[in-house]
């Protein structure tokens, strides 16, 4: 009989050794599995471009980015963290990269959330927080930095909720990195859910967490708070009206917002989205989640944050809601009205997100209460019964929500920048001399060529990718209906030279163009030749440009007058 | 016996949403496409 080796484990140690990697572990690996499935192509070569998600080669440290542009800074400090990273590895591997985070990030903040032990319910948890309607219609409407401020979210719960004095504040800090790099709409939904958590406890406590979870917050919005206040930028009220949440399923619009869906933007669905069948299981699957939530608050373990992210994701929806009513709409317009800092209020369907996070948990709890509910039978079948059940509700979101794998069925999909771009950016970046960049056509969006008769909307590039002030068109054009409905910008030089346009987009022919541009700080002149409207002339007949690049993609005029 | 009946109708439903689900998806995305040349491109359509 051979002889055991102490040393070596035994079979048993290995099993629990194993256990214990997975439950360490597992939540990130389906984060990182469920980011590589619905990124899909987006994770080769080249840049994903869409609406507000722009990622640049060589993107600089520019003023706009560190906060001091001219509009309100709804990029920083984000923009600047990509544009640090790009130093030291391509723009596009940047991007790569930081949308994965968002699902690793976010999968296991949710799983630590779920009381109690239990792999499946941890991981179930983890796969509904990365797999929703709120994260498939953001990332669909490209915003990646509020994402990311979404992904740390539950990691901000459990530091709100663990706050016991001075001794846990870089937990509360660290907790907010991502939201600090997200910026702007990150920051606001961390503080809808840190502060109620700090708030509802006994109140001396409650008074020294929410001062440490206030000063935390102010610190991580130093960046952009800092030069909002500075700014001279306002909030069109009007805004609260076209970035409304609206039903994007046939079931209305309480049962999309339910779902975690409502997004204003119709084009920032995934595909299949509205058909009936997928709605209504997404309802079902999000009143389970709701009804597991319930049980894990009076039966199940209790989790130290329940009322805190209860009143969160209450208020979250009730700001949602609000929207969607004419009186509620007229409460936000007078609110932005009253004070441009009420500007976030506009966009209600962000506030879903702590209802997003309450559901993940929720779920779980929904699945360690079937578990729990018949689990003390010995029986074979009703154990294959639980875990059959457990299955299901795993992979529930990811078959209720198949438009959103392999890039949103295709949507997300890399491109390279023409070798244009990259040779005006070095053509404007390596001049010394001061001086803005108008970039034309006067419109915020532009499509980008992604093959043959194919583009993709996404915020002019070239915002992003010169070292000097850009003066665009930061008014945002929304179609509603037959309407067109426009939310004023914010920028003041955009708003005095946008007279100066035609309705194509392209500069009236006047005699003294380069002089009223010069006259506003314009040194250069970019035209996307591939976004004017066709039949346009170029009004720069007269005199006061030289052409420094003249491509069949793009013009870049100096102003020399 | 109730639990297991449950469980088989439920992984039962799912399987039927999938496949019809999956099946919409790849129909609807091959004749959705995005706007191309527009006169001006809009942030969105409501």
């Amino acid at each position: 009989m051979p002889a055991t080796d102490p040393a070596r484990p035994s079979p048993r140690q290995r099993r629990a050794a194993f256990s214990c990697f997975l439950h360490r572990w597992g939540p990130a690996g389906i984060g990182l599995a469920a980011g590589a499935a619905v990124l899909g192509p987006a994770l080769g070569p080249g840049y994903v471009l869409r609406y507000d998600m722009v990622f640049v080669p060589n993107a600089p440290l520019s003023p706009a980015a560190l906060g001091w542009g001219d509009g309100f800074p709804r990029a920083v400090p984000s923009d600047a963290v990509a544009a640090l990273l790009g130093m030291v590895l391509p723009g596009d591997v940047v991007q790569t990269l930081l949308l994965l985070t968002v699902f690793v990030l976010g999968a296991a903040g949710a799983a630590r959330l779920v009381p109690g032990p239990g792999l499946a319910a941890r991981s179930a948890a983890a796969l509904a927080y990365v797999w929703n309607p709120f994260l498939a219609e953001r990332l669909l409407l490209g915003q990646w930095a509020l994402l990311l401020g979404y992904a740390g979210l539950p990691w901000v719960v459990a530091a709100a909720a663990r706050y016991r004095g001075p001794r846990d504040l870089p937990r509360v800090g660290a907790a907010l990195v991502p939201a600090a790099i997200g910026g702007f709409s990150s920051a606001v939904l961390s503080a809808l859910v840190a502060l109620p958590i700090a708030l509802l406890r006994p109140w001396r406590r409650a008074i020294a967490a929410s001062a440490a979870v206030l000063g935390c917050l102010a610190v991580a919005a130093l960046p952009w708070l800092v030069p909002a206040l500075a700014s001279a930028a306002t909030t069109d009220p009007a805004a609260v009206d076209v970035f409304a949440v609206r039903a994007d399923t046939p079931l209305g619009t309480v049962a999309s917002l339910l779902s975690l869906g409502g997004i204003w933007n119709a084009r920032a669905v995934p595909p299949g989205f509205a058909e009936p069948v997928g709605a209504v299981g997404r309802l079902v699957l999000s009143l389970v989640a709701l009804t597991g939530w319930g049980w894990l608050l009076r039966r199940g373990p209790q989790p130290g944050f329940q009322a805190g992210l209860t009143a969160a994701a209450a208020a979250g929806l009730l700001v949602a809601l609000a929207g969607t009513v004419e009186a509620g709409r007229g409460v936000l317009r007078a609110l932005i009205d009253l004070w441009p800092g009420f500007g976030p209020l506009r966009d209600g369907h962000l506030y879903l997100a702590p209802l997003a996070l309450l559901q993940a948990v929720g779920l779980a709890g929904a699945v360690q209460w079937w578990g729990q509910s018949g689990g003390r039978g010995t029986a074979r079948g009703s154990r294959a019964a639980t875990r059959l059940l457990a299955g299901c509700a795993l992979l529930a979101p990811v078959v209720l929500l198949p438009g959103l794998a392999w890039g949103a069925w295709g949507t997300l999909r890399p491109v390279d920048y023409p070798h244009e771009w990259v040779t005006v950016q070095r053509l404007v970046n390596e001049d010394p001399h001061e001086g803005a960049l108008l970039s034309l056509p006067w419109s915020a969006y532009r499509g980008f060529p992604t093959g043959k008769d194919a583009a993709t909307v996404v915020l002019d590039p070239a915002i992003k990718m010169v070292d000097r002030p850009v003066v665009w068109n930061d008014a945002l054009r929304v179609r509603d209906g037959e309407q067109l409905r426009v939310v004023a910008g914010e920028d003041p030089r955009a708003q005095r030279i946008a007279p100066l346009m035609g309705d194509d987009g392209l500069p009236r022919d006047t005699p003294d163009l380069a002089q009223r541009l010069a006259a506003e700080g314009v040194r250069y002149v970019l035209v996307d030749r591939t976004n004017v409207p066709e039949g346009s002339s170029l009004g720069f007949a007269h005199t006061g440009f030289t052409a420094v690049h003249d491509g069949p993609l793009l013009l870049l005029l100096k102003v020399t007058d | 016996m109730v639990r297991i009946l449950v469980a088989c109708a439920v992984g039962a439903a799912l399987a039927v949403v999938a496949t019809l689900t999956v099946t919409t998806v790849a129909t609807t995305s091959a004749t959705s496409v995005e706007p191309v040349n527009e006169t001006l491109y809009n942030y969105g359509d409501r």
